[in-house]
């Protein structure tokens, strides 16, 4: 609404547009509305259909039967709940499988075996720790020489050089790690040198092959926001913890590390979620021991033909997002 | 104790060699298969793997339009066109809307705000795949034919989102001074936003731009689900990654990543680091 307009406009018309303008909403809903209005039926709607199919059952032609008879908790249940076992039997032999399989040793504390699918997900879940820890362990000291060893005059360069791959195409980069992986490349040909290696090996289709997959994509996500949390640090107070008695390791780990955690913490975040949500990844470069919840989420809605039981695995895994997301959030809290 | 102390302290002080080392190992870790896989484009040898000499050839042949080992410029050329006219649709759109949006979330307070921001944030962390199939799955009810129209409809819905926070996250240092003076001045809202709003968070907005353009273009699994028959360049490639390694798809692999990775150096060069 131009003044123009208003000079021109009748008296009336005129103090209504005053009114709308003056109005303190009118800013808001002018500009939230084609947002919300795009998020809402092109995203929430979505998710919401899906998690209506989510509780259907399938038809005997593959079809989704979502009649009321036929909603229900069932595919959530087939999920997780191991045969006939009860809700409590399902949770034990989750429990029991996951500390035979973490503490190694040959201990059986359960004679029920969880769900394939429960088995999956914690696999995934699995990947995802593992790619975050290994990109903050290969990746924190590289953020701390970036932002605080590295020449002042270097710092965007060698940003910039992190940055440039995460740009650049996502399957390309898949791809330039399949031709190194496979046999007879480069890299395996050079591996090839060492005694106990064969000629002709190849790392593809293998759970190796999956995590080299998801840290070469996703450990900018890890250095960049730990850069930029160190590159905001105080270093004198790491003269004055030296001063005050501290070593360096000393100095490092009281003083140094705990401000950098806001940046550890983000990039856990950035890169767990993404990771134990593959799907790609594993198509790609994983063989079939090195599948996740991903490719089983997709494989219900192609060649398995269960929509809702799909339905049902998204959702949970987009609930593996929100309770690490909570985590994180608390954690952050914390820091604040 | 004292001995472990002072090992652990000298291995520190020897610290910056080692970061420097490490440093340099990740970026040959990051450079590394991007070199080989050019490299290997100009590899003489129908298997791809094994280096037997350098020649163009495989280049000069998908130049002039014949197929190579499958991989047919033509269709390449056709899905390369469609993943602009998706990605530019989408920024114009993500643009204009994550902006207004962004506006909103930074000046004003309303009931359920903490609640839609988390809403805002979502389409960024939601695994893609949750996200192509519940779009999927969407369109398939409402009768939608899926097409180029659909798959920009789900780039949007994501774009919108990496606008919207990156525009805010300028807006967050913006001083509203300016705009205050500029109405005192006699400037109504328009010419408010145009000659000093827009100017001023323009780095922001291009910033969210480029993101939301390399977000949409690189996109694969959103639009696998949503684009029923039609290609783009990353489910082109999808396809000839599928069907095994072969010259024709190295030499694709290196034009993309070549010509992606030269913009945005220099979109990085004018902007400054950007992520």
């Amino acid at each position: 609404m131009g003044r123009d307009t208003n000079n021109r406009a009748s008296g009336v018309d005129a103090q209504l547009v005053q009114r709308v303008r003056r109005n303190q909403w009118t800013g808001a809903i002018v500009n939230l509305a084609p947002s919300a209005f795009w998020l809402g039926v092109f995203f929430l709607a979505p998710l919401a259909v899906m998690f209506f199919f989510s509780f259907g059952e399938r038809g005997a032609f593959g079809e989704v039967l979502l009649a009321t008879e036929n909603l229900g908790f069932q595919q959530y249940r087939r999920f997780f709940v191991p045969g006939e076992a009860s809700m409590l039997g399902a949770l034990w032999a989750t429990v029991a499988w996951l500390i035979d399989t973490v503490i190694p040793g040959t201990q059986t504390l359960s004679s029920t075996q969880p769900t394939p699918y429960v088995r999956l997900l914690f696999k995934s879940i699995g990947y995802g720790i593992l790619a975050t820890v290994v990109s903050f362990v290969v990746g924190y000291p590289m953020a701390y020489y970036i932002g605080h060893i590295a020449p002042e005059e270097y710092q965007n360069l060698l940003v910039v050089l992190v940055i440039l791959p995460f740009w650049a195409s996502f399957l390309v980069r898949i791809y330039a790690i399949q031709l190194l992986l496979s046999a007879n490349s480069v890299l395996m040909s050079a591996f090839a040198v060492l005694p106990f290696v064969e000629q002709g090996v190849s790392l593809m289709n293998s759970q190796f092959a999956v995590l080299l997959g998801l840290v070469y994509i996703w450990i900018p996500f890890m250095i960049l926001p730990v850069y930029s949390s160190i590159e905001e640090i105080d270093f004198t107070l790491q003269e004055a913890a030296m001063d005050l008695g501290a070593d360096r390791f000393e100095a490092f780990y009281y003083v140094i590390f705990p401000q950098s955690k806001p940046g550890v913490m983000a990039g856990s975040i950035l890169v767990f979620i993404p990771s134990a949500g593959a799907y790609v990844i594993p198509e790609l470069l994983g063989g079939t021991d090195s599948q996740m919840i991903g490719n089983f989420i997709a494989s219900q809605f192609g060649s398995a033909g269960h929509w809702p039981f799909g339905a049902a695995g998204a959702f949970v895994l987009m609930g593996i997002m929100l309770l690490s997301i909570a985590a994180y959030q608390r954690g952050g809290g914390e820091l604040a | 104790m004292g001995a472990f102390r002072r090992a652990r302290a000298s291995l520190f002080e020897r610290g910056s060699g080692f970061l420097l080392a490490q440093t340099a190992f990740v970026y040959l870790f990051l450079y590394l298969p991007i070199a080989v896989l050019i490299t290997l484009s100009f590899n003489d040898s129908r298997y791809a793997v094994v280096w037997q000499g350098f020649t163009t050839k495989w280049y000069t042949a998908l130049l002039q339009g014949e197929t190579v080992a499958r991989v047919d410029p033509n269709a390449a050329w056709n899905a390369l066109l469609n993943s602009v006219e998706i990605a530019a649709a989408t920024v114009v759109i993500s643009c204009v809307f994550g902006t207004m949006l962004a506006f909103a979330l930074d000046r004003y307070d309303f009931p359920g705000k903490r609640l839609f921001t988390g809403v805002v944030f979502m389409p960024i962390i939601i695994p893609s795949i949750v996200m192509g199939i519940s779009l999927l799955l969407f369109f398939n009810i409402v009768g939608i034919q899926l097409g180029i129209g659909t798959a920009i409809i789900g780039h949007v819905a994501f774009g919108i989102s990496f606008v919207a926070v990156v525009v805010a996250a300028r807006l967050q240092t913006f001083d509203q001074t300016m705009e205050e003076a500029a109405m005192d001045l006699g400037a109504n809202e328009l010419e408010t936003f145009r000659f000093v709003t827009l100017p001023m968070i323009k780095p922001g907005i291009l910033a969210g731009a480029l993101l939301a353009f390399a977000m949409s273009f690189d996109d694969f699994v959103v639009t696998f689900f949503i684009i029923g028959q039609e290609n783009t360049l990353p489910i082109f490639f999808f396809g000839m990654v599928r069907q095994g390694i072969s010259p024709g798809v190295n030499v694709v692999a290196a034009l993309i990543i070549v010509v992606t990775m030269a913009l945005v150096a220099v979109a990085q060069w004018f902007q400054g680091p950007t992520w």
